[in-house]
């Protein structure tokens, strides 16, 4: 029996996923984090480091990783990767300036090894902005079209107003639990 | 039960006389008890606000207390009285409570500074609630004005080549245009940065100069931000109440909220260089630990959390 194999049965076991939100600051993780926790999202201050959640939803331990996306600190995310089951990447849909500097990051941490097996989620948010892009054009903007080594959906959502939160979550654990659970 | 109803049948007379005197007394022994119970909380409220008692955040804590659970709806309508009606509501508590003001003169003024700082926690909250609602926006020429001023109080001697660049990093902020940094914080953030430069230079560019350390260092603007919400927390769950009731001897401004900001912020700083904690990325463990020490010393009626240093005012 394999490493691999016995971390499967371990994680079956307890119906524990591990997910990594990334994207550049000011993109809106804490906040989606924060409203699909069901808290005040007024208050919140930029993410210095990072923050961990762990919630109860369908069943399933999710033990969120919201890690700061300002310049300086991207050099760290790389320490956050191990046994990252979802990789949510969130796009500021409304500013269009750092859409090619968004696409960049998502198109390195693609070709991290540490995250090859990760199902992908990117969440096109502050749709309830004037001016957000449509997820069809950040799909475009993004090349994601070109993904062939994960598994992904884009979502548009608003972590202010909570909309669509739930559908993206949903369909990460799905896949993520169609792949991990599952097995043998 | 006994069934004790004037229509139960074999009842006698003599019974009922009996019954009828059982209640009387029952009635005087609680009219000696309302006596007595009214006779306490007479005695105790008048100790409560008695000035050589006690002082400060003890008195006024003890005020408060008996303000809001109060039964009169006067005097738990006090603790929000507006400014300008804190004379009469004094007076109205004071003939509530049938206090002479002749037979102790002291115990008015104390009571009045005792209202005084109790509703002066609850406007300094609306107060500090409006600014960090307002969003700091480019096309308002006081925010871009005290933005810049920023820059210049900390970095006296580098001019900012433009409005958006990467040199705002250089004082902490994530990107070139610092104006997505204030998120929840709003004006209130830049407003509480913008104070300790002014009002403290010499300890904000101490401040600096350790933030920009190649190791231990941490995004001045950024920390500075999350130290307002962490202000603005404990404002907003009462937790600064002792503080301000031990240190402004009537209602708190926002200038003493402010202040409050600068000691974290320079506290805070002392804090993370003792630790030397591994990198930024514990930044939010750090600071959890940090909120804990400031809550725990908001635990003591005497806490006074003033910066340790020289002011310039």
């Amino acid at each position: 029996m394999g490493l691999l194999t016995i971390l499967k049965k371990l994680k079956q076991k307890e119906r524990e996923m591990r997910l990594l939100i990334l994207g550049l600051d000011n993109a809106g993780k804490t906040t989606i984090l924060k409203k699909f926790n069901g808290e005040d999202v007024s208050t919140i201050s930029p993410t210095l480091g990072f923050n961990i959640k762990t919630l109860e939803h369908r069943g399933f331990k999710l033990n969120f990783w919201d890690v700061g996306g300002q310049k300086s600190l991207r050099s760290y995310w790389r320490n956050y990767f191990e046994s990252t089951d979802g990789l949510l990447w969130v796009v500021d849909s409304a500013d269009r300036l750092r859409l090619q500097d968004c696409g960049q990051e998502l198109s390195k941490l693609l070709k991290e090894e540490r995250l090859a097996g990760a199902t992908l989620l990117i969440f096109a948010n502050k749709q309830d902005l004037p001016g957000a892009l449509t997820k069809e054009a950040i799909q475009e903007a993004l090349a994601l079209d070109e993904i062939k080594s994960h598994h992904w959906c884009i979502v548009s959502c608003s972590a202010v107003t909570g909309e669509n939160l739930l559908t993206g979550v949903d369909w990460m654990l799905d896949d993520i639990a169609a792949r991990i659970f599952t097995a043998d | 039960m006994r069934n004790t109803g004037g229509d139960s049948p074999g009842q006698t007379c003599s019974e009922q006389q009996q019954l009828v005197q059982k209640i009387q007394c029952c009635l005087c022994d609680i009219t000696k008890m309302f006596g007595y119970v009214w006779q306490y909380v007479y005695t105790s409220f008048l100790r409560e606000y008695a000035p050589d008692a006690s002082q400060g955040a003890t008195r006024t804590t003890k005020a408060e207390y008996s303000l809001r659970s109060s039964r009169s709806k006067l005097l738990r309508g006090a603790v929000e009285s507006s400014k300008d009606n804190i004379e009469i509501c004094v007076d109205q508590i004071m003939k509530e409570k049938k206090v002479k003001p002749q037979k102790d003169p002291l115990f008015k003024q104390s009571l009045h500074t005792c209202v005084l700082q109790i509703t002066g926690y609850g406007r300094l909250y609306t107060s500090v609630e409006e600014l960090r609602k307002e969003v700091f926006s480019s096309d308002n020429a006081e925010h871009e004005a005290m933005l810049l001023k920023l820059w210049d109080l900390l970095m006296p001697t580098v001019k900012l080549e433009s409005r958006l660049t990467k040199q705002w990093g250089d004082i902490g902020f994530q990107g070139d245009d610092p104006k997505t940094d204030f998120r929840g914080m709003g004006l209130l953030g830049l407003i509480n940065l913008v104070f300790f430069s002014a009002n403290h230079t010499e300890e904000a560019r101490q401040v600096l100069s350790h933030a920009n350390h190649p190791k231990l260092g941490y995004s001045y603007a950024i920390v500075g931000i999350n130290l307002t919400e962490m202000a603005y927390s404990l404002l907003k769950s009462g937790a600064l109440k002792p503080h301000f009731y031990n240190t402004v001897q009537g209602p708190a401004e926002l200038q003493h909220f402010h202040q409050l900001y600068c000691y974290l912020a320079y506290e805070f700083d002392k804090f993370w260089v003792l630790e030397e904690p591994e990198s930024i990325m514990q930044f939010n463990q750090y600071r959890e630990k940090f909120h804990n020490v400031v809550k725990t010393q908001l635990q003591d009626p005497d806490v006074s959390l003033t910066m340790a240093v020289h002011s310039k005012n």
